[in-house]
């Protein structure tokens, strides 16, 4: 599913991409922004015989446990060894959303309820060694159908002397799409977000925001069970191709390809695990509708996260995930085409979320969220003193009935009821910004005036 | 046959003092360690399969014959184990020493303590 920020900002999303709307100056962001709902997919339950519970912290997904981790990493084809299982899933996320104040513009009322997703998944194991993981979503927005994620993958386990390693090859929709751990931008809290709610803010790491746009092509491995390396290479989708799979029209183009790099150490005591790792991602982006300039702006991301679960008995389980990402930005062509003060300027990205669950059944997550950046008083246009920042607050308790071995309609059915509360502390800059009203006219609003209260319901089958 | 009937006795007390060493496991704390090692691939239902066999009735159980269950390597099957606590607790310690060429990916407890707790827990399923 899309995101759009334009309720919230004069502009939108990322700030190369808020030259859409401003300046019509098409650069990198373009893209269609992180999908909002993160997954839970049962055909992997009916696959496997495990519950829910046995990969996802919670009995529902997408936070991964170390079972969950090398499910993924093994191409999601492992088994129960019985034939005949069907790879489809399918999901609704409902949700009542309230603001602190409606959107200045007028473009949406203050609380608003709707069928926010509604998504079908090919998901399991498509031969030995092979499986899948994608999904289509219809949203509420415009409810065409988009392919939302895509990551078909090949995997081996092999022995080299004393070293067991899994090596794997993922043709995918996303860079962050391929990672098995719960920290980075697919796969971090919040699992469940709509467009009502303004997230953590209209500027994030390049690495974050090119879901529904690219397509690579990553070699992974997983060595004794400790160390994991991913490389890949990305591309943008052709015009065609992003009409064909409803893909963002405006999106940028990569000059050249972008390079996805990753490194991590896991450790699993059963009780409790770790993990630490690296980030790198690089590459250059051009205006789709302008590129007889042949400049483009360069993004180059570098990120460290950590993860830590307790999982015990499954009674009491505690988790926490955090990521650091830095984004160098060379903007060549926004800076050439007047669309900002500086032709090079940094983002800094801080997440880090908590969350603690009883009897796999009942939630509490808390979370910070801070986007920091140079200050470009072109480019941030609607802060007030030039800077992105943005920061915040997560709060989220919910209730998961199902999913356990033994709960009622395993492994086929699963369902969450949340609630969840955004606060801001700062929006663009500070506590206050500047947006339109619905004549178009700069008003000021208050980071305040974003926090957003949120009702789920998240079903899945 | 004085001779034999020594060894007799001394298998025999080998056997009892093996069986008392399982026998010290608490069932209690070995469901948590089921739950923390075992229950994400086994299953404490009778008749459950998950990506391996369920563990409900394995005391005296030929190894490879859960039924229900289709995942086995030939290895396991042709193993000739019939599931007993001293088996188990070999078995559980490393299982790739004693089933090599088997598909369970265990590394194994260290534990000799948890081991019994274990064991007695899934003694105790039936």
């Amino acid at each position: 599913m899309l995101n759009s920020f334009s309720k919230w900002t004069r502009a939108s999303c990322h700030p190369a991409l808020r030259q859409i709307s401003k300046k019509m100056l098409v650069t990198a962001a373009l893209f269609g922004l992180s999908a909002s709902v993160a997954h839970a997919v049962p055909s992997y339950a009916r696959q496997t015989g495990a519950d829910c519970a046995a990969c996802h912290v919670g009995a529902y997904g997408p936070q991964l446990t170390p079972y969950g981790i090398n499910f993924k990493l093994g191409a999601y084809s492992d088994s129960d060894g019985q034939d005949g299982k069907i790879p489809v899933s399918a999901m609704v996320a409902a949700s009542v959303t309230q603001n602190a104040k409606a959107p200045a513009d007028g473009s949406a009322a203050r609380t608003h309820s709707t069928v926010t997703e509604t998504s079908l998944f090919l998901a399991g194991r498509l031969a030995d060694n092979i499986g899948i993981f994608s999904q289509a979503t219809s949203a509420y927005n415009d409810r065409k159908v988009s392919l939302d994620q895509f990551d078909l993958r090949y995997a081996r386990s092999l022995k080299l002397g004393e070293t067991d390693a899994t090596v794997g090859l993922s043709l995918n929709s996303n860079p962050t799409l391929t990672d098995p751990f719960n920290t980075l931008g697919q796969w971090r809290f919040p699992y469940m977000t709509n467009d009502f709610v303004p997230g953590a803010g209209p500027n994030s790491p390049m690495v974050e925001n090119l879901g529904g746009s690219v397509y690579g092509l990553n070699l992974y491995s997983f060595i004794n069970k400790n160390f994991y390396a991913e490389a890949g290479l990305y591309n943008t989708l052709a015009r065609s191709d992003l009409v064909a799979i409803n893909g963002p029209l405006d999106s940028g183009k990569f000059k050249g390809l972008g390079y996805y790099g990753r490194v991590a150490y896991f450790k699993d005591t059963k009780r409790s695990n770790f993990s630490v790792g690296l980030l790198g991602f690089k590459t250059s982006i051009q205006n789709r509708s302008d590129l007889s300039s042949g400049l483009a702006d360069d993004y180059r991301d570098l990120g460290i996260d950590a993860s830590y679960q307790f999982l015990g008995n499954r009674q009491h389980i505690f988790t926490l995930n955090s990521s650091y990402i830095k984004e160098w930005q060379t903007l060549n062509y926004t800076n050439n085409t007047a669309g900002s003060d500086n032709l090079k300027n940094s983002i800094k990205q801080f997440r880090l979320a908590g969350s603690y669950t009883y009897n796999q059944t009942w939630g509490l997550t808390t979370a910070v969220f801070d986007t920091r950046g140079t200050k470009d008083v072109t480019l941030y246009g609607d802060s007030q003193n030039g800077q992105p920042t943005t920061a915040g607050y997560i709060l989220q308790a919910d209730w998961t009935p199902l999913g356990k071995e033994s709960s009622w309609g395993a492994p086929f059915a699963n369902v969450r009821l949340g609630v969840q509360y955004t606060g801001y502390t700062k929006y663009l800059g500070g506590s206050t910004y500047t947006t339109a009203d619905a004549d178009g006219n700069p008003v000021d609003r208050k980071a305040k005036d974003n926090n957003t209260l949120m009702l789920f319901l998240w079903t899945s089958i | 046959m004085k001779k034999y009937s020594m060894a007799l006795a001394a298998f025999t007390l080998s056997a009892v003092l093996a069986q008392s060493a399982f026998a010290a496991g608490d069932a209690k704390k070995g469901a948590d360690v089921f739950a923390e090692e075992c229950g994400d691939c086994h299953s404490a239902i009778p008749g459950k399969s998950k990506k391996g066999p369920p563990l409900t009735g394995v005391i005296g159980r030929k190894a490879g014959t859960a039924a229900n269950f289709a995942g086995y390597s030939d290895a396991m099957k042709d193993s000739g184990i019939v599931w007993a606590a001293d088996k188990i607790d070999a078995y559980i310690t490393h299982p790739k020493k004693i089933v090599p060429a088997g598909k369970m990916k265990y590394d194994g407890l260290d534990d000799a303590a948890a081991r019994a707790d274990v064991i007695a827990y899934i003694s105790s399923l039936k």
